[in-house]
């Protein structure tokens, strides 16, 4: 059989012990295929929804219940959303714990952290473009917490939000940001990191000479396991989003306060548990940013794996940064699941 | 500097070029993007005739939003805006609660437990002569 | 085995497929409406087509629903399109009536037109209480006179002939003495804008416009209804007896001990319905509903605000039928824009023509469901019932009234129905 296109997008063959599911989990091609199902619903979204604040949320209304499959549309886009950054997460963690993040492949590893804060950027501005009482607070502390930030915080702000508050020109570039600046930026991004993995020489593993298993999988099994792992996933998220809706709220009628949930999204749970400990700039902004620079620096600074270790779960030698990255996503998850407690 | 050759001369003010133009550029990408195109939000609001609020009264404003209150010593008004980010507080007995990161204010405005640190920011009220009350936010 | 895993998830895509199909089918079909009054779309007739239409002069071709009602009109999640309505089921409680009902080619604009009523209902003393409040007050000693002061809302009016121009809101936890606070927890729940204490029944009633003029209770004792108070969708002007006695005529209060004692009698015909067994009344007092004596600024007010309930009450027995020096007052409707016909084109129990006299009340207010005949005689038909009542003026009869006392009393002391 003569390879295609999508055949040769893949390396002819590739080690078949790192190509199992449960080494690589699958988290890098779920992201882009998720990616995938994103950009087209996304686009089948866009010929429905109007960015304007009187008519976001009835706009979003007549494509979930008068539009056939609106509601299915919307749900597929919300939940492969949300599964992206998770997925990413998956991902990172992946890469963390089979220390596959060592030179060449630093770059690389910067390169996905970008990515991560992309996806966690596009779910937060697609969020927002709801303008709806769901939203309502989530938009006026998380724009408040820029402001905070010192010199540049006010400039920050209004380039931001397009005004002094959040209106109009707010919701323009939410839309503006989501549909095209993070989506270009994430595009790019994303060739760049598949570019760079087969550069760096594909999936990480010994050098032949140390490899225990010699064994391979051509690029035709690979791209089969693929359209395995893309039908699977899409069935589910098919399932998912025919019975469980995407989240909708009465609009956000201006100027009256917000009276809707004071819950934040969930990727950013865990940053409102820690604002209710004081200031917002050191707890919205400088701790996430040094948990993301932490994160990045872990290639940097931290002691790497061995060539003989590569290409397995929990290397010995790099055993720091697995512990590094185990601590702070359990903070995070235990600062997530704080918040669902009841109120003091 | 005369021993700089012609084409790293030209090479450099190239560069320096390039760089005051990236700068320029720069500048007017910040001054695009930090342009206001809404009308500023109103910071005065007429409030009606002084009679519709009377001694003893506390009155929530939410559009503003704030707590009018008309004691003996006359008319004040406390801003509805939690000064840690920016969420609007409810109204409590015991005096101000905020639902987003649990900031509370006693019934004065002052900061009793929570992340925030200023009290809620006190509202100018002037009545004028025609017995209307103002508000005004600064 | 491996082999079969392509196949097996394409099926099992296809079933998704089909399932995601399916799930579509059951989703509610879309029916739209597009009333000629707001030119916006709404499809709350996808869920809520089978409901009656709630009057003839609301037809939800004009008017749809969310007009009224608010909500979100392009939602078909019952939570969603239900989360902005006003105030719940009843739009027209008083405090988003103006929303809901208002607009001044709606029910508030002005008294020249007769489109003021929301502006006299919330003014009303059914509405504010005004007179049971200050007679309390004054009883205990917190206030010195009988003028209205508090209502169980502010209200302003820009004038008002009883020189009471606005009423603050009387709030039971800033008063001191122990009898008011207790009037307040107990006796508050016979105004427009409180729901009875039990719900339910023979005393339910929705707040606003609608406790009067939604029909939470069956005109016919025989066919009581008791879960009527959630599924009524009806607006009428044919109010009937059993409507109004969902705060009236329902037991007494004990001010001793500021508690009310609800009547325990168990009647089964209208006559013993209609009244408590310690009144006394004449036969049209029951026979007759309520509406068909009290007039519209009677039980909606006129605007003003006042102290006391006699203020706004003023039909007697002499609307009708005169005394014995003078006839009942009358009109000739010579004019088509006179009020009487708009009446009687809202509840059409009689058909009223041009050159046609009708009897007025001291204030000039048609008592449209009347009419004089040739012969000197006249005839009144029951708004609720429709019956038809012939009765005779005082004037040549064989009444031995002195002509000076006109109260209903009076009256009672000869005409009053042995129970």
């Amino acid at each position: 059989m003569r390879p295609s296109f999508l055949h040769h997008l893949h390396p002819p063959t590739i080690p078949a012990r790192q190509a199992r599911l449960r080494y690589s989990l699958a988290a890098g091609g779920l992201a882009i295929f998720l990616s995938m199902i994103l950009l087209v619903t996304g686009l089948l979204e866009l010929f429905y929804y109007i960015p304007t604040p009187d008519q976001a949320a009835t706009s979003i209304q007549t494509l979930t219940f008068l539009v056939p499959y609106g509601g299915l549309v919307r749900n597929l886009h919300y939940w492969s959303a949300q599964f992206l950054v998770i997925v990413t997460l998956v991902h990172l963690l992946r890469v963390i714990f089979t220390g596959a993040y060592a030179a060449p492949r630093r770059f690389n590893y910067l390169l996905g952290m970008g990515l991560l804060v992309l996806a966690v950027l596009l779910d937060f501005t697609g969020y927002v473009l709801r303008w709806d009482e769901g939203i309502h607070w989530a938009l006026v502390t998380g724009t408040n917490l820029v402001k905070s930030i010192p010199l540049i915080g006010n400039a920050l702000y209004i380039m931001l939000v397009g005004g002094t508050q959040p209106g109009p020109a707010t919701l323009i570039r939410f839309y503006g940001w989501h549909i095209f600046g993070l989506t270009l930026a994430a595009g790019i991004l994303t060739g760049w990191h598949i570019f760079r993995v087969r550069r760096d020489g594909g999936i990480a593993v010994p050098p032949p000479a140390l490899r225990q298993d010699q064994a391979r999988i051509t690029r035709f099994e690979l791209v089969r396991r693929e359209v395995l792992a893309m039908l699977v996933t899409a069935t589910a998220l098919l399932l998912l989003s025919t019975f469980a809706p995407a989240p909708l709220s009465a609009p956000i009628t201006s100027p009256a306060p917000a009276f809707g949930t004071t819950l934040a999204p969930w990727f950013f749970l865990w940053v409102q548990q820690m604002l209710k400990l004081g200031n917002p700039f050191f707890w919205g902004v400088f701790v996430p940013l040094a948990v993301l620079v932490l994160l990045s620096l872990i290639p940097y600074i931290l002691p790497k794996p061995t060539k003989p270790e590569l290409g397995r779960w929990f290397p010995k030698s790099n055993r720091l940064a697995q512990v590094v990255a185990l601590v702070i996503f359990l903070a995070m998850l235990v600062l997530t699941l704080l918040a669902f407690l009841p109120a003091s | 500097m005369s021993d700089m050759s012609r084409r790293d001369f030209l090479k450099m003010a190239s560069a320096a070029i390039l760089t005051a133009s990236g700068l320029l550029g720069l500048g007017g990408l910040f001054r695009f993007l930090a342009a206001r195109t809404e009308p500023l939000p109103p910071t005065d609001f007429d409030l009606g005739p002084a009679s519709n609020y009377p001694p003893g009264s506390r009155t929530a404003l939410p559009d503003i939003p704030a707590l009018l209150v008309h004691t003996q010593n006359g008319f004040s008004a406390i801003s509805l805006v939690c000064t840690h980010l920016g969420c609007t507080v409810e109204s409590k007995s015991e005096g101000f609660s905020c639902p987003c990161h649990g900031s509370r204010f006693d019934p004065q405005g002052k900061v009793s437990r929570g992340p925030a640190k200023k009290p809620l920011n006190s509202l100018r009220t002037e009545a004028s002569s025609d017995g209307k009350l103002h508000l005004s936010i600064n | 085995m491996r082999r079969y895993f392509l196949p097996a998830a394409s099926i099992f895509l296809l079933l998704g497929l089909l399932i995601s199909a399916w799930q579509e089918s059951r989703h509610p079909k879309p029916i739209d409406l597009t009333p000629t009054l707001t030119g916006q779309v709404e499809y709350c007739l996808s869920c809520h087509s089978d409901l009656a239409e709630i009057s003839s002069s609301h037809p939800v071709k004009s008017f749809g629903c969310v007009l009224c009602h608010a909500g979100e009109r392009l939602a078909l999640d019952a939570n969603l399109a239900h989360s902005t309505m006003r105030a719940g089921k009843n739009p027209s409680d008083f405090s988003v009536v103006q929303a809901s009902c208002g607009g001044a080619n709606c029910h508030s604009g002005t008294a020249e037109d007769f489109r003021d009523h929301i502006q006299r209902a919330t003014t009303s003393i059914q509405a504010t209480y005004a007179g049971a409040i200050a007679n309390i007050r004054y009883t205990f000693g917190v206030q010195a006179d009988l003028k209205a002061r508090l209502g169980v809302f502010a209200v302003q009016v820009p004038q008002s002939t009883s020189g009471i121009t606005e009423l603050a809101a009387f709030d039971p936890l800033q008063e001191t003495n122990s009898f008011i606070l207790a009037f307040g927890q107990n006796c508050l729940t016979c105004h427009l804008s409180a729901l009875p204490v039990q719900t339910g029944g023979r005393y339910d009633h929705f707040t606003g416009c609608s406790a009067c003029h939604t029909p939470t209770q069956s005109a016919s004792l025989t066919s009581v209804d008791t879960n009527t108070a959630t599924q009524v969708h009806k607006l009428t002007t044919a109010i009937s007896y059993t409507q109004c006695n969902t705060c009236h005529n329902r037991g007494n209060y004990d001010l001793r001990s500021m508690t009310f004692q609800p009547r325990s009698d168990l009647p089964t015909d209208r006559l013993h319905d209609y009244y408590q067994p310690i009144a006394q009344f004449t036969r049209c007092e029951w026979k007759l509903d309520c509406v068909d004596c009290h007039t519209r600024t009677e039980a909606m007010g006129d605007g003003n605000l006042y102290s006391v309930k006699k203020n706004i009450q003023y039909i007697q027995c002499k609307t009708c039928h005169g005394t014995l020096a003078d006839r009942p007052q009358t009109r000739t409707l010579t004019d088509p824009n006179d009020p009487a016909f708009r009446l009687a084109l809202l509840n059409p129990v009689v058909t009223l023509q041009l050159g046609e006299p009708i009897l007025v009340s001291e204030k000039g207010e048609p008592l449209w469901n009347t009419r004089v005949l040739p012969d000197g005689t006249y005839q009144l038909v029951g708004k609720a019932t429709g019956k038809v009542f012939s009765f005779k003026p005082v004037m040549g009869s064989a009444c031995t009234q002195t002509g000076d006392d006109q109260s209903s009393a009076y009256c009672h002391t000869c005409h009053s129905v042995q129970r």
